[in-house]
Formats: C-alpha cells, structure tokens, sequence
C-alpha cells in the first residue's frame, strides 16, 4: 500500500485512483422538461420551464433558488409525485414514465425537512422501512438497521426500540437520512434537509452527510434555498430562476467566479469572493519562506491550520500586523506563509470580461490586494 | 311509592341476584352488537367517503338525520315493521354510533401529518399499505376517542329499549317506574351508570395497550 497523496480536501488529487469498480450512483438526465399546473396550454405559468440537466453517477448536484422557483417540483419529478407536462426524466437512461411508480420509489432515497419518521414506529422500525417493502428477510433487516444507526452515529442498542418523539431534532433529521439510504438506493433525493435544526447542528450534519456520500458514492438531488449550503454540499450547482427557469448549472468555485448573469451574481451575494475563498485550501496559497527565526514578529503572527479554508486564512492574515499568517500543521509545525497578497492573488478573476466592474482590462493581483487592503485600512 | 320504603331494598337485590346478571349479559350484548356493527358500517362508509370525496356530505347529512330522530319514536316506528325483537333494538342502537364513529374515524385519517403521508408515499407505500400500516395506526387515539363517546352513549339508550321488550338494565328502570318501586329503578340505573363506566375505562387501557408510542416510557 503506498502512502495516501496528501490532497486539498475540494479538489480531487490528481493522481488516479480510480472510481469504484461498479459506479454505486445513479446517473440522471432532465429532457426538455416543463411542469404546468392546472390545465397543461398556455394559460397556467410553469412551475418547472424547459429544464435540462445531467447529474454524473456519485455527484451532488445542489438546487438552489428563491421559493416558487420550481426547485421542489423539480425534485419531485425524479420519483414521480411531480409528472412532466412535457419532456423526460431518465435514470441510468431509462424513462421514469416507463417504470412503476411504486418500484421506482423503492429505488430511491427521500429525505424532506419535516422528516416524516412515523410516529407509531420505534427508530429500528422506521429504519427498515424500504427493506421492509422490499420485503428483506427479518434477520437481514436487523443487520442492516444496526450497521445504518452506526453510520449515521447513532448507538444502535441505545436508539434501536425509542420512539421518534423520544431522540432530538439533530437525532431524527439523522434517522430519516439513514432511513432513505436504508436499502442502499444508487440515487438519494433531499429536500431542504437540514432547514429545520439550528445553525450548529447543521453544520455537523451538512459534514457528516458529505463524509457518507464521498463512503457510498450514491448520487444525490439536493435542495435548498440557502447559497451557502448549495457552495458547501454541491459537486454541481443548478441556481434556479422565478418560473422554473435554470439561470446556471455550474460547479461552485465557476458558479462564484464567474455568474452567468446579472441574476446569479445577485442571487450568490456581493460577498461572493469570500465564499470562494470558503472553497480554497489554505495549502494551495502558503508560500515557503523561512522558518520562525524566533523574532517577535513570527511570535505575533497569528496561526492558521493547513487543513482550513483561505476564508479562515484571510481572517487571521487581516488581523495580523504583518498581514500575514503561519500556516502549521496538526501537531503546530511550521509549514509556511500566507498573505494577504496570495489570497488577493487567488481572487484574481479567471474571466474578466464577466465582471461588470473590470470590463476590458485583465485586472492584476496587484489591483484586487489594493482593494481589499484598502477596505480594510 | 309508600311513605315508609327505603330507597333501596337490599333483601330484593339479594333475591334477583340471577336475573340481575341475565339482565348484564343482555345489556352487554345488546351494545357489544350496537358498537360493533356500528363500527363496522362506519369504517365501510369512511373509507367509501375517501375514495368518493362527492359522498362525504349526504353520507354525513344521513347520518345526522338519524341521530336527531327521537329514539322513543324510532322504536315506535320500527315495531310494525320488525316487530318487538332484538333486531328492532339493534337497528336503532346502531343508526345513532353512526354520526360519531364516521366523524371520529374521518377525523383520525385526517389527523395524520402530511409530511408522515408524503415520505411514505416517497419511499414506495402502496395506498393500502398507506392505510393499513400507516394512516389507521396513527388514527387510532381519535377513533377510540369515538368509540368511548358511541359505547356510553349506547349503553344508556339500550335502557330505553326495554319499551320494546329489550332493555337489558332498563327492563329494571320500566318496572320500577310502573309499580312506583324506587329499588329496581335505582338499581338498573346505577349499574347501567357503572356498566358505562367500566366500558369507557376498559377502552382507555385498550387504546394505551394499542398505542405504546404515544406516551413512552423517558
């Protein structure tokens, strides 16, 4: 075995070690696909308009926008409680028209934000549902709810014969995740999962979540109305438009480096640069430079771990006399330097005929530090 | 009733011990049937109205009408047509559970969340695994909330078919009226008071037994 490559935690390592030997992620196509309500010609405003979009096997592709833009809907349409007035759904290829809706759902994991765990069944029950359905062996269920309880951390002995009503909000959101990925779907859809618990439980769940799909590479259709969330969780990143319009279907880091339009710009915030700096690894931007000579400024300068993100890099450089700070590792060793001007050098726009403010002239690295230092002196 | 009487005679009751409990067991029955079939009914006809959504007012409107018919003039208008039987007992003891076991058993279905509906029907419930497994357990506390309410309601109309040679209780109640004897009356009254009792007890614990998840143990 040789040693795993040291990578950034967003982008994948470049050596390569290969997908899985089956793909364990659905693929899944939108054709063309419009959803009206009430009458299916003209009159009626679309819920769903137009879209197309493919999500690759193992991804997470976020959809994200105000409410009423369609992006529930259009999650609905994937296990068919949301029919298309016009176009196709396809999984792995095949129409979903074409197979039975019942079926169908079995095949795929469903979270929604009220959860919906069945109050008159113990966790243990609520867990094997799918499994249940499918009609598991007895034995082959109670092996496979402990081993989901222990996925999600959860003591099993502890939550096994408990009542929804008797575990926490954190505790069920994480019920009802294991209880969609109970019967191992190729394909898991989430509506506004974490928007019921508060902003710390969130987040552990958000990376909690993100650690089990990377483990089981299933691939999943997640909504949200929260930007951040979309940047954080997203392989790919459907903003969506007022009359189910896609605005943009990109990656993140492209999503907040260069938006479409107008909208999108809007939509991701004017702090869109610091969210991008939430997506570089500190790593990335550290320079080299001599190790601490002892002086009192290295003393000074404050500290920043290699496993953070530039955002939090950009928070210690700023405060630090020398605009800079120590990047260390975790046992507090000295790795490197980084400074205000290599993150600013980072930001430097890629496309800068996209931005509205810099048409024409590539803008420098040069320019963009003079302006964040200068907001901030 | 003379000057001189107690209000109740102990050595009477100590004499009608055996018909006292014949009188039980034909008080019981009489409303086990009542309930029984009355719920039976009730469940065809709600699960009728979810299907049939038009259905939901004239069955509902029905089953108003019979409740507010007086049941002295039910019994009088049975009679000719099914004559002094228990049959002409139990038709009426069954229109009036209508009314309640249709609205408490519409009302429970209703009272499932949407959200428990919609995962289940995500996840790949049939509409009759939906019913059976989700939708009628959660129902449960309202149904049993409605037959509580049509048991005791029951128990005590049973008491007025013994105008009809019915009576269970009642036939105590008539005769003490008829003869101006205060014992037999208070004593078909206080035990058909104590049957309804014992029976609105007996269905709480069934409903606690039935729904373990609704008060766990912390």
């Amino acid at each position: 075995m040789s040693a795993p490559a040291s990578s950034s935690p967003v982008r994948p390592a470049t050596t390569d070690e290969g997908p899985p030997a089956v793909a364990p992620g659905a693929a899944v196509e939108f054709r063309h696909v419009t959803v009206r309500y009430g009458g299916d010609r003209g009159g009626s405003q679309a819920a769903v308009d137009d879209l197309s979009l493919t999500v690759s096997p193992s991804e997470i592709c976020v959809l994200v926008g105000p409410s009423g833009c369609g992006k529930t809907t259009t999650l609905r349409l994937m296990n068919r409680l949301v029919e298309p007035t016009i176009g196709q759904v396809l999984i792995d290829g095949q129409d979903v028209a074409s197979l039975d809706p019942v079926l169908l759902r079995r095949r795929i994991g469903y979270v929604i934000q009220q959860i919906g765990l069945f109050p008159h069944q113990t966790i243990a029950e609520n867990a094997g549902t799918v499994p249940r359905l499918l009609k598991w062996p007895a034995e082959r269920i109670r092996r496979r709810v402990d081993e989901l309880l222990a996925l999600i951390g959860l003591d099993p002995a502890r939550v096994r014969d408990r009542y929804p009503a008797q575990l926490s909000g954190g505790e069920r959101q994480r019920v009802g995740v294991a209880r969609a990925l109970a019967a191992e779907p190729p394909l898991l859809l989430m509506d506004e999962p974490f928007g019921a618990v508060d902003p710390i439980v969130r987040e552990r769940l958000q990376d909690e979540f993100l650690r089990l799909q990377r483990a089981l590479g299933t691939t999943v259709l997640f909504v949200t109305h929260d930007v951040d969330e979309a940047i954080r969780l997203g392989t790919r990143v459907a903003v969506m438009r007022q009359g189910g319009r896609l605005a943009q279907y990109s990656p993140p880091a492209e999503l907040l480096a260069c938006p479409a339009d107008e909208y999108v710009a809007r939509f991701v915030g004017a702090d869109r640069a610091l969210k991008r700096l939430t997506l570089m690894a500190v790593g990335d931007l550290a320079r080299e430079s001599p190790p601490a000579d002892g002086s009192a400024a290295s003393h000074t300068m404050p500290t920043v771990s290699v496993a953070a993100s530039a955002r939090d890099a950009l928070v210690a450089a700023l405060t630090s006399p020398t605009r800079a700070a120590v990047v260390v590792d975790a046992a507090g060793r000295h790795l490197g330097v980084v400074t205000l001007h290599a993150i600013a050098a980072a930001l430097a726009p890629q496309g800068a005929w996209v931005q509205t403010s810099s048409a024409g002239t590539p803008a420098g690295p040069g320019r963009a530090e003079r302006g964040s230092t200068g907001g901030e002196g | 009733m003379a000057p001189n009487e107690p209000l109740v005679r102990w050595d009477w009751v100590l004499a009608h011990a055996d018909e006292i409990w014949q009188r039980l067991l034909e008080h019981v029955t009489l409303t086990a049937l009542a309930v029984g079939i009355g719920f039976a009914l009730s469940f065809a006809l709600a699960l009728l109205i979810r299907r049939y959504r038009r259905l939901r007012d004239p069955i509902l409107w029905a089953a108003g009408v019979l409740y507010t018919i007086p049941s002295l003039a039910l019994f009088a208008l049975l009679v000719p047509v099914t004559g002094l039987t228990p049959l002409t007992a139990e038709i009426g003891l069954v229109s009036y559970t209508l009314l309640i076991l249709i609205r408490s058993i519409l009302g429970g279905l209703q009272s499932v969340p949407v959200e428990v509906r919609e995962t289940a029907v995500g996840m790949g419930y049939t509409a009759a695994t939906l019913l059976w497994r989700v939708e009628l357990p959660l129902a449960v506390p309202l149904i049993v909330g409605g037959l509580r309410v049509a048991t005791v309601t029951t128990i005590g109309l049973v008491t007025v078919t013994a105008l009809i040679g019915e009576g269970g209780f009642g036939y105590f109640i008539l005769q003490g009226m008829q003869r101006f004897f205060s014992t037999p009356l208070i004593v078909g009254a206080t035990l058909s008071v104590a049957l309804a009792g014992l029976a609105d007890g007996a269905l709480v614990l069934a409903q606690r037994w039935a729904t373990p998840w609704a008060h766990p143990r912390r």
